[in-house]
């Protein structure tokens, strides 16, 4: 009887399987490894405020201190988000009958709180303390980027663990001077490397990488 | 190079004036029948209830969580690593067989080395299946694979569990392809003689386009000669890396040297009666008499004996060095497993792994196949226990008095236990059916009139 | 999972920005108060109540829930979002205070510590303290005022008491009655008077379940006059105490005394003391003794006897008690100790203390009044203070108050928390009683069995939530502030009894402050700052009396002794899942009660461990689990108070919810005219129990008990004190192995810190507080009985319980042991995923989020601290889970319990403890954050803090100086199971007992010699 016989076609299907078979995993790696990390997903997060409050505007142009609304930044782990009375310290006589700060009169009259929409969240069992950071040097700029030239704040690094490691392996590449955590503009005297090395042994600043820093 | 061993199960001529086409044709009947036998009915349909068991009983863990599992606070290691002990030891009769007793030129072994690797490979199917839905969070063990990610976090290789993950992986790997090689010329077989155009298509799929040329036979078996090389150093190294989970720990009863020699001794001499318990009932239905001899049969009874001599010979070397340490806790361990609430475990283990391969001294017993199947079974059931023996009972009794317990299987312990077997039995029996269940080519190679130049 | 229309905040320190928020209570209240806003609330309003309440749970990373950020509308003065603050506050309970310090984070209480400037408790909490967190956040609390079980308005509730007072007062008072429980606050004793005043006619009882007359009638029969008494046990160098619980939580003043006495307890600084017990049960002072004897209650007052009579012989005093016949003084080993007892006592004279159990007859008080009179202890260990005004009643009264209710003399009554028609003796019908009398009022935490007999309701406010006052055994004062406004919608007595009064000021504060008479706001502030105020009372004079011989009880054949419940008290707690899941200190059972029999009771009854048992008192009879107690006097069953509630809640059994009765109701069966101790029988029932026991869980074969004998001397080390003066190695030398060697270095050098605790077991006598409060600062959560059983515990700090000695006359060891902390960790080196590493500190790191559950940790942990989340506890518990959170309002209110500092673990991940980290983390911050060093003793850890005792010490070992660093130096200081040579960084100091001479080879320790 005959004897089957597959078409001659069939001998590239042989070597097209093994290097699809072969490359597969190599794809769900890199398919992990960017496309699962926070630079792919999270950079760039810009949730629609309900009220348009502008930091290019106010940090920006008119230069307010970060510390002004954020008034605990630097003694607490929480930055504190500011209560309407801080919009309302300039606002109840500059723009005091824009539309865009209905929400924030409203506020003020009714007592029930401006819903603002968190823009750097980090995972519940991140426990992040900004005080530790701020009076060690680390400044605002670090992570969160150039907040004053953002019209509507957006997520400007990826806040991946491995992002956070990064800095605390080699901080001095993030260092400055307490005074100036602030300053977005700041800009280290000469080689700004050598110059956070210098800082950090004066301030015996040694970031710990043990899990119970963040995790408890 | 290893002498030829003078075993030769075939004395005589088989029936028939071609025995070579009397081989492919007792083998290839299996699959080219219409209807298997009744049995093979009878038989899948109970493995495939058993399966139906294992799959809902292991859907109800993941959605219940392992709380379902009797675990309990100092027992946190259970029935899941007892089965998954057992099952990797039960796949090394079959590696051992094809590769090592290969190496050796143990002709005997080509009758049965084609199910026995069957065996391992399904063996080590079902053994994966039980770590990854033991942890508490079965959506994650891919943690435990080294993927770059954004954390920055790696597994750590200093875990017993993280050795496990590579050596049974290659371990598995190794083992499907030379099963796979095997098959590859008598996939062909079955392709030539298949009428039906699917079988014909798929078997030749996985025949490869093999034609029997001598190239390729030349290139077969220098193939065939090199994964063998590769896979004898895995029957020592699987289930010597599986046994580290436990003598690397501290735990009183685990932390025990002589735990690598005693588990591949263990595996094999369980692995063989596996074996003989699935041979027994395979040759019987599907007329392979001719082909798997009662000689056949003997030595592997033989080497029942040989490994249950050695594991009876760990079992005591436990107590003796246990007593020798002048260790106060690894002596309570082992007067305790003898001795406490567990003791019936412990005997139990004692009479089937030690006392009854004994009968196989005597030929009337090595050569009667309910004998050696009953044994089989028995000595399956025994090294079983053995595990449950080590892992439970140890850990229910360590230091501190205070943390003492005792281990009572929940519903879904057994039901994971017997369900795993129907894994195992449907596989074997689709296998039986549907595969090359002995290996034609090699076994025409030493048949009499296989060797041209006796003559 | 799916994003949620609805988002809400995920986490508690989200709550940072909107807490303080005027809103906040209203909205708690919206969704708790009135059953009509709750069945219809505004969407609004539902939807902002969640992104509140919400926040307290789904500690996990969901990242495509969107969060939101709810700042305040005006910020408070000086509030910074997410930094907790103390507030000093007390807790008083059966009238004796205890100045607590509250953490509140973002306005919302999470963990209770004890005051350490508190002038009598020293700083100390019992587990009582500790719970009340659980117990404030309790949504079975009752939350609307109720007329005839229907819902009414607190306005209906007040107008019907004060129509029902104006009636009354119109008639003098006539038919108006007060039931309250005891309690030494100044202000109801005020308004107490106010409503004397204006209704001289109404009766005011009291009725305390665990009411002793003893002490203060002693006091009487012996001096003439009422005396307060105060110890001061750091000066006595010999203590006898007979049958008391004078250092037991819940007994007046007790943690200040265990602090005192354990500060004579340390070999290595100053002399030991030397303690004999002679008692029922093994109580805290009988496992901390170092002479201790079972005798049954009736041979206590021949004990007593004997005492008096030595000593006054000895002192050439005349009317002593005649020495009672030998079979009477229960044994010839008591005998001899009491003999020798009273010999050490007159060559310690004015150095020692006696003390009997408050539940004895005050005769026998009078007695021991007359012993420490005539050893010359007054004014040195003991002073007699003047008896501050308190209200105070036991059976009797309340039997009074029956009385008159049955002859309908009582048209009104009003019940302040008071639980009769639970907690009343099985002879007094208080609830037949109580369907005579024409209007009840009652006012309560929860609607319990009184107050669903009651014609009306109302909630009362809990302590953290309100303005209180309380007078503790030194006199001195004790002011409790609210930590938030009353979440449930509760108001307290004074309040209550201030509007029908008519009295002026009716805000709890404005009371309080007046009673107080703290005009200036100078003065107010500053006493609200501490928690406390005023001067002790004076001490008085007192002159002895002749006292007339005790009239010997004769033996019984069976005891039934009555005790509250060590966690439940006399049951008003019973629905905190903390403290019924918390291990009975010696029976190490939970979720229930049982009689206690000693292994000789259980053989001459026929009686079998683990089995029910018929327990009758005068033809009454309940049935109940049995379990073997040695120490357990023999001829008596110990059983406790507090069980068998039917509407105390969810959690403790509540017949109207339909959830298990939680224990057996040993009220029942006990009498009025013997509440403490009557003879009775006891018989086996034969049905298995399945208990929820956290040790020897499991029957222990011969072989499991030989083996914990032979090990037990190396795991709890003991010396008596002279070998320890001899050889000080003696206890490093309990155990020899080969020398520890490591295959590798250790790989940290622990410049920076170095983390160490250190636990005396000299001074633990297992009184459980660390354990709760560890449960409390660590989100552990509660099992439930089912998974106890199973021996799923989930205690990240357990007390180990070992008997020493021969059961029949044992000695009780108590070993907290938590995670060690080792330095060559086992479980690090096998986690395949490192979920669990070491940190430079020395700490074992455990990441949840890591875990993947192998549990390959716990197998290779030898201390077995380890637990595991078998099941979502949290889902079963809460009725939350970290995951999805939920919406159901109960749940939203339990989860508010939560420490925000720790992560809420979820199903199927590994936990254990970490010494705290999330306060050696803030602590850390805050000294970096000032550029100082962290001062010795400026971090505590939970279970440190809660200590009465002081036996754990935590430190920077480091520090040689610091009290960790010197405490690990001693060399009765041994690693458990050193010879596995995991360095573990907790060291136990070895246990030292100061035995009499002629007595040391009678006693358990003999067979260390």
């Amino acid at each position: 009887m005959k004897l089957f016989v597959f078409p001659r076609w069939a001998n590239k299907t042989r070597q097209i399987a093994g290097f699809a078979l072969s490359g597969a995993p190599l794809y769900l790696v890199a398919f992990v490894w960017y496309g699962g990390s926070p630079k792919t997903t999270d950079v760039g997060y810009q949730p629609e405020q309900p009220v348009p409050y502008s930091h290019a505007l106010h940090a920006g142009e008119m230069g307010m201190d970060c510390r002004y609304c954020h008034t605990t930044v630097d003694q607490a782990a929480h930055a504190a988000i500011p209560p309407t009375q801080t919009c309302m310290n300039c606002h109840t006589l500059v723009h005091p009958t824009s539309p865009k700060l209905t929400p924030v009169r409203e506020s003020a009259a009714t007592g029930v709180p401006v819903e603002w929409v968190k823009v750097h969240d980090l995972p519940d069992y991140v426990y992040f303390n900004h005080s530790a950071h701020v009076t060690r040097g680390v400044g605002c700029v670090s992570c969160h980027g150039r907040v004053d030239q953002m019209p509507e704040v957006f997520q400007h690094e990826p806040l991946s663990m491995g992002w956070c490691l990064d800095c605390h392996r080699e901080p001095e590449k993030h260092l400055r001077p307490p005074e100036e955590v602030t300053n977005m503009k700041w800009k280290a005297p000469g080689d700004p490397i050598a110059y956070g090395t210098q800082f950090r042994k004066d301030n015996n600043i040694n970031p710990p990488t043990d899990c119970s820093t963040c995790h408890r | 190079m290893v002498t030829p061993s003078t075993t030769n199960p075939y004395q005589g001529p088989l029936k028939g004036d071609n025995p070579f086409a009397q081989i492919t044709d007792n083998v290839s009947r299996i699959m080219e029948a219409p209807k298997p036998p009744l049995a093979w009915y009878i038989a899948l349909g109970f493995a495939l209830m058993l399966l139906g068991i294992f799959g809902a009983s292991l859907g109800y863990v993941v959605w219940e969580g392992i709380g379902a599992w009797g675990h309990i606070h100092p027992v946190a290691w259970g029935f899941p690593i007892v089965n998954f002990v057992f099952w990797v030891g039960i796949g090394h009769a079959g590696t051992l067989i094809s590769a090592v007793l290969f190496l050796f030129r143990q002709n005997w072994r080509t009758a049965i080395n084609r199910f026995a690797e069957a065996m391992t490979i399904f063996a080590v199917v079902c053994a994966a299946v039980f770590p990854g839905v033991h942890i508490g969070r079965p959506w994650l063990p891919y943690w435990m694979f080294p993927i770059p990610n954004q954390m920055g976090m790696w597994p750590q290789f200093r875990s017993p569990l993280e050795w496990d993950v590579f050596a049974v992986g290659t371990y598995a790997t190794v083992s499907i392809l030379f099963w796979y090689m095997g098959m590859i010329p008598d996939f062909a077989t079955f392709r030539d003689r298949s009428v039906s155009t699917v079988r014909r298509f798929v078997y030749g799929l996985l025949a490869m386009g093999w034609r029997g040329s001598s190239r390729q036979w030349h290139r077969y078996e220098r193939a065939y000669l090199l994964l063998a090389a590769l896979a004898t150093p895995l029957v020592l190294s699987v289930h010597s890396v599986v046994s580290f989970d436990f003598a690397t720990s501290q735990l009183p009863g685990w932390h025990t040297t002589i735990f690598p020699p005693y588990f591949v001794a263990g595996a094999i001499f369980g692995g063989f009666a596996m074996v003989v318990v699935l041979a027994v009932p395979a040759r019987q239905f599907f007329g392979l008499k001719k082909i798997i001899t009662m000689k056949h049969l003997e030595l592997m009874a033989k080497v029942i004996l040989a490994t249950g001599m050695i594991v009876g010979y760990a079992y005591a070397m436990e107590m003796f060095i246990a007593w020798y340490s002048g260790a106060m806790y690894e002596q309570f361990a082992f007067l305790n497993r003898a001795f406490g609430n567990f003791a019936w475990a412990y005997w139990t283990m004692i009479f089937c792994n030690v006392l009854s391969p004994q009968v196989f001294w005597f030929k009337k017993m090595r050569t009667n196949v309910w004998v050696i199947f009953v044994v089989g079974i028995i000595v399956n059931v025994g090294m079983w226990f053995e595990r449950f023996v080590i892992i439970c009972t140890s850990l229910t009794r360590d230091f501190l008095p205070a943390n003492w317990g005792a281990f009572i299987p929940s519903p879904i312990d057994y039901a994971t236990l017997a369900g795993s077997f129907g894994l195992f039995f449907t596989l074997f029996l689709l296998f039986c059916r549907y595969l090359p269940m002995v290996a034609m080519a090699e076994v025409k190679a030493f048949i009499p009139e296989g060797h041209i130049h006796d003559h | 999972m799916k994003p949620k229309p609805d988002s809400r905040p995920k986490y508690w320190r989200s709550l940072s920005e909107l807490e303080g928020d005027p809103e906040f209570h209203e909205f708690v209240e919206r969704e708790f108060r009135s059953p009509v806003e709750q069945e219809a609330p505004t969407a609004a309003g539902r939807r902002r109540f969640m992104q509140i309440m919400g926040a307290s749970f789904a500690l996990t990373g969901c990242y495509w829930k969107e969060e939101k950020l709810l700042p305040h509308t005006k910020q408070p003065e000086g509030f910074v979002p997410g930094e907790p603050v103390h507030y000093a506050t007390h807790m008083e309970l059966a009238g004796d205070p205890v100045g607590l310090w509250v953490k509140s984070y973002d306005g919302r209480p999470i963990k209770v510590e004890g005051n350490p400037n508190d002038s009598v408790s020293l700083g100390g909490t019992g587990v009582a303290h500790q719970a009340a967190i659980l117990g404030f956040y309790d949504p079975d609390r009752s939350s609307k005022p109720l007329q005839r079980g229907e819902a009414t308005s607190s306005e209906a509730f007040d107008q019907a008491l004060l129509l029902a007072f104006r009636a009354a007062a119109k008639k003098g008072g006539q038919g108006f009655a007060v039931l309250s429980r005891a309690t030494r606050s100044p202000s109801l004793l005020r308004l107490k008077a106010e409503l004397k005043k204006q209704a001289p006619e109404a009766t005011w009882t009291t009725y305390e379940a665990g009411y002793c007359a003893g002490p203060d009638k002693g006091a009487e029969l012996a001096f003439g006059h009422k005396a307060t008494m105060r110890y001061s046990v750091e000066k006595a160098d010999v203590i006898v105490a007979l049958d008391s619980e004078f250092i037991e939580s819940g007994s007046p003043g007790a943690l200040g005394s265990v602090r005192s006495l354990a500060s004579r307890r340390d070999p290595d600084v100053g002399e030991m003391s030397r303690i004999y017990a002679l008692e029922t049960r093994l109580s805290e002072i009988g496992s901390l003794a170092d002479h201790r004897v079972a005798v049954t209650a009736s041979a206590i007052p021949a004990l007593v006897a004997l005492l008096d009579a030595r000593i006054s012989a000895a002192r050439g005093e005349a009317g002593a008690q005649a020495a009672p016949s030998d079979n009477a003084l229960g044994g010839a080993e008591a005998k001899k100790v009491i003999e020798v007892a009273a010999k050490d006592l007159l060559e310690h004279a004015g150095q020692s203390l006696v003390v009997v159990g408050a539940k004895h007859a005050p005769e026998v008080h009078a007695v021991v009044h007359r012993i420490n009179v005539l050893l010359g202890n007054v004014g040195t260990t003991l002073t007699y203070l003047e008896p501050a005004e308190s209200i105070n009643g036991g059976a009797d009264d309340l039997a009074a108050l029956v009385a008159e209710m049955e002859g309908n003399k009582v048209e009104t009554l009003l019940i302040l928390g008071a639980n009769a028609a639970y907690d009343s003796a099985a002879d007094i019908e208080f609830k037949a009683a109580l369907s005579k009398v024409k209007q009840s009022f009652h006012i309560g935490l929860y609607v319990d069995e009184t107050a669903e007999l009651a014609s009306f309701h109302a909630p009362e406010a809990h302590f953290l939530e309100a303005w209180s006052d309380s007078r503790a055994l030194d006199g001195t004062l004790r002011i409790g502030q609210p930590l938030i406004d009353p979440i449930l919608n509760g108001r307290t007595y004074v309040e209550h009894l201030a509007r029908f009064l008519g009295l002026p000021e009716t805000s709890g504060q404005a009371i309080v402050r007046k009673t107080l008479g703290l005009r200036a706001d100078k003065d107010w502030q500053s006493a609200v700052h501490d928690g406390f105020l005023g001067q002790p009372s004076k001490s008085l004079e007192v002159k002895l009396q002749t006292i007339a011989p005790i009239a010997l009880p004769q033996a019984v054949e069976l005891e039934v002794i009555f005790d509250l419940c060590p966690k439940v008290h006399d049951g008003r707690f019973a629905n905190n899942g903390w403290l019924q899941e918390l291990p009975h200190s010696l029976s190490k059972l939970t979720w229930g009660n049982a009689a206690l029999v000693s292994p000789v009771t259980q053989k001459k009854y026929g009686l079998k461990d683990g089995f029910r048992c018929k327990v009758t008192v005068d033809g009454r009879s309940i049935d109940l689990p049995l379990m073997i107690a040695p120490g357990q006097a023999d001829g008596t069953v110990g059983v406790v108070l507090g069980y068998g509630r039917e509407a105390a809640g969810v959690v403790g059994g509540s017949k109207k919810e339909e959830t298990d009765i939680i224990g057996s109701d040993t009220y029942k069966i006990r009498p009025s005219k013997a509440p403490h101790f009557a003879s009775g029988a006891i018989a086996l029932i034969d049905a298995r129990e399945d208990l929820g026991i956290t040790q020897d869980l499991h029957a222990i074969d011969d072989i499991g008990r030989k083996g914990q004998k032979d090990r037990e001397d190396q795991l709890i080390r003991e010396a008596t004190v002279a070998e320890y003066r001899k050889h000080p190695s003696v206890i490093e030398h309990k155990v020899h192995h080969p020398p520890l060697l490591s295959l590798w270095q250790p790989p940290v050098s622990y410049d920076g810190h170095k983390w160490g605790l250190a636990v005396d077991l000299n001074k633990c006598g297992g009184c459980n507080a660390c354990v709760i409060a560890c449960q409390s600062e660590n989100n552990i959560s509660v099992v439930g009985k089912k998974e106890i059983a199973r021996g799923r515990e989930m205690s990240w700090i357990r007390i180990e319980r070992y008997y020493k000695g021969d059961e029949n006359s044992p000695a009780v060891r108590q070993q907290p042991v938590m995670c060690q902390q080792c330095e060559n960790a086992p479980c690090e080196q096998v986690c395949p995923v490192g979920a669990t590493m070491h940190s430079k500190e020395g700490l074992n790191d455990m990441v949840y989020t890591r875990c993947i559950g192998t549990r390959y940790c716990s197998n290779n942990c030898p201390y077995k601290v380890r637990r595991f989340n078998y099941r979502n506890y949290n889902l079963e518990a809460y009725g939350i889970t970290p995951y999805t959170g939920t919406d159901e309002p109960r749940a939203k209110l339990k989860a508010m319990a939560f420490n925000p500092e720790v992560t809420v673990r979820s199903r199927g991940v590994m936990e254990k403890c970490t010494f705290c980290v999330q306060r050696i983390q803030n602590v850390k911050i805050k000294a970096k954050n000032h550029k100082r060093a962290i001062v010795d003793g400026e971090i505590k850890v939970a279970c440190e803090q809660a200590c009465a005792s002081g036996a754990l010490v935590f430190g920077d070992l480091n520090d040689k100086q610091g009290r960790v660093g010197k405490a690990h130096s001693v060399p009765r200081a041994y690693e458990l199971l050193q010879e596995l040579n995991n360095r573990p960084r907790v060291n136990y100091l070895a246990r030292i007992s100061n035995p009499h001479p002629e007595l040391s080879t009678q006693d358990g320790h003999a067979e260390h010699h």
